[in-house]
């Protein structure tokens, strides 16, 4: 007699089996009943069908230009690709598809489409961002009290929600006359060059914020959490000429940094 | 069989004492909140008397889904309605889930928290689809233990769903109305009854929805769905994408007799209509919810 575990476990590889490598699928038919004009695997392949139409309309919604740039059937194929190679490890259908820039990245039928992992590492970090949890402006008048002797050991952060993102090709151009509302010249040349960008989100509104390359290197720095002693010697020792102290109030200011601790 | 909780284990729900918000208890007939419709909702203060929301869909850490619920709630009462609690799995549960799902709950004081009697997961391996169970005596200790463990962890009575199929194992051993029957006799659990589902169940594999309304434990039923369908020749489809078909409104009306005026959910996850179309099914809930009651 088979045991629940082993019913699941035998369903479970069926659903991403080949059509033409049924072997789990006949051995699961057995378990089930037909019915008048529907075979066993008939009614397993209902499950079935459910199954990758719902993983792939997350997909869609996650990437919805990466499914525009592609058409709906190349996406969808895709996307039956990626659920073969990816085990969905979270009960919640958000966090599906957080490694779909690293598959397409390594799938050869998007080999030609160079820019489509970045502008798929965009969608991410918009989908992550909008999902973040809520914050508040850095603290201000807290951060004029620090001591002068604790200010080398404060430690910036970015906003919980923020993502850096670098592309060799102008991904933010692609994913603007890509969005639904968009109207004007939808042509992108992909020459015209690579971009930085911060995606995060303040209060309730979705930021694409490019950065120079100064912004850039202070925010990566500032990312790693090092304090910011530490963070100015990395700076300088990067860019001698970069003037921190007047850098740092502009970052504050535009919201790109979101709190402070004093590392002990 | 033993229960392995008593008859008389307390409904948590009535210990919730102090609350933030004006209304906790529902009655009359609700609509499934989505996104579409949160400006609506917000805007014009429809005469709904609650809505429901997917858990899944405020897991989030934050951002609009948790701004927008939060708006709703404080002028309406809610329910919490899950698809991935996999109670069904062979193997143990998401507590990572169940820590999330608190949280919601804590939060926003839902009168009731509902999900599938399914499968959605094994060996921690998400299919995001509710799948269907043998009805065997060990599934039925699976899902029983399952449904205390959550039940403890939320301090609270939890609503199992009877689930749309499109498919039965040879080996259960019981109907899944027997199953229903004895999973709430094992954990005292309530019962949410899919008139929908029941309906393109009974088509799906051929037996009566009414001997299925007639073996419901009636005392535990707290709320009812319904919901459209598609027909695909062969078999009905549970698409959320319609509106409510008549034979679903006619076995619906003998479930109130059955049941009494239980609030009653429209859902809809498809193709999404006009906020009013749903206000026009609630309405015909509405009445036949009034007629019983009369």
């Amino acid at each position: 007699m088979i045991t629940l575990q082993q019913l699941q476990e035998l369903f479970y590889t069926s659903v991403f089996e080949h059509g033409s490598e049924n072997h789990t699928t006949s051995k699961l038919g057995h378990y089930i009943n037909e019915t008048e004009g529907l075979s066993s695997i008939d009614h397993f392949n209902i499950y079935k069908g459910s199954i990758t139409a719902s993983l792939n309309r997350a997909l869609r919604e996650i990437y919805p230009v990466c499914n525009r740039l592609t058409g709906d059937n190349f996406f969808n194929a895709m996307g039956k690709e990626y659920m073969r190679n990816t085990t969905s490890r979270s009960a919640d259908l958000a966090n599906y598809g957080e490694d779909f820039q690293n598959f397409i990245a390594s799938f050869k039928h998007t080999e030609n489409l160079t820019y489509l992992p970045d502008v798929a590492n965009l969608e991410w970090a918009w989908h992550r961002a909008f999902h973040a949890a809520d914050e508040s402006s850095i603290d201000l008048a807290a951060l004029g009290k620090v001591p002068e002797a604790d200010k080398p050991h404060i430690v910036f952060y970015l906003p919980v929600s923020a993502s850096l993102i670098a592309s060799e090709f102008p991904i933010q151009h692609i994913w603007q006359v890509n969005q639904s509302d968009f109207e004007g010249d939808d042509r992108v040349d992909l020459n015209e060059g690579g971009i930085k960008l911060l995606v995060w989100r303040k209060d309730y509104t979705m930021r694409i914020d490019p950065l120079d390359d100064v912004e850039w290197c202070m925010l990566k720095e500032i990312g790693t959490g090092h304090t910011f002693d530490t963070v100015c010697t990395h700076l300088c020792k990067h860019d001698p000429v970069l003037d921190i102290e007047k850098m740092l109030p502009i970052l504050v200011q535009r919201g790109w940094i979101s709190s402070f601790s004093i590392d002990d | 069989m033993e229960p392995i909780l008593p008859e008389s284990a307390p409904c948590f729900m009535e210990d919730v004492i102090l609350s933030r918000f004006k209304e906790i208890e529902i009655s009359g007939a609700g609509i499934g909140l989505r996104s579409q419709h949160y400006q609506q909702i917000l805007d014009n203060k429809p005469n709904v008397h609650w809505f429901e929301a997917l858990s899944e869909n405020y897991f989030g850490e934050g951002g609009l889904p948790l701004y927008h619920l939060e708006k709703v709630r404080e002028h309406y009462p809610i329910t919490l309605h899950g698809v991935g609690m996999s109670l069904g799995s062979a193997t143990s549960l998401n507590t990572n889930y169940l820590a999330k799902l608190k949280r919601l709950v804590d939060r926003f004081e839902p009168a009731y928290v509902s999900d599938h009697l399914a499968w959605v997961s094994v060996n921690g391996k998400y299919l995001h689809d509710l799948l269907p169970l043998p009805y065997t005596e060990e599934a039925l200790t699976i899902v029983a233990e399952h449904v205390i463990q959550v039940q403890d962890f939320l301090g609270r009575t939890l609503l199992i769903e009877n689930p749309a199929s499109y498919l039965s194992f040879n080996n259960s051993e019981m109907t899944e109305w027997e199953f229903i029957g004895e999973l709430s006799k094992k954990t005292d659990c309530h019962l949410l009854i899919d008139v929908n589902n029941i309906h393109v169940s009974a088509i799906n594999h051929g037996f009566s929805a009414i001997e299925y309304i007639d073996a419901i434990p009636s005392e535990r039923v707290r709320e009812i769905h319904l919901a459209g369908y598609e027909d695909h020749d062969t078999y009905l489809f549970d698409t959320h994408g319609h509106r409510v078909h008549p034979p679903v409104w006619d076995l619906y009306e003998a479930a109130l007799e059955r049941f009494g005026p239980v609030p009653t959910l429209i859902e809809w996850d498809t193709d999404i209509p006009e906020f009013s179309v749903l206000m026009e099914e609630a309405a015909h809930s509405d009445a036949l919810l009034e007629k019983i009651l009369s």
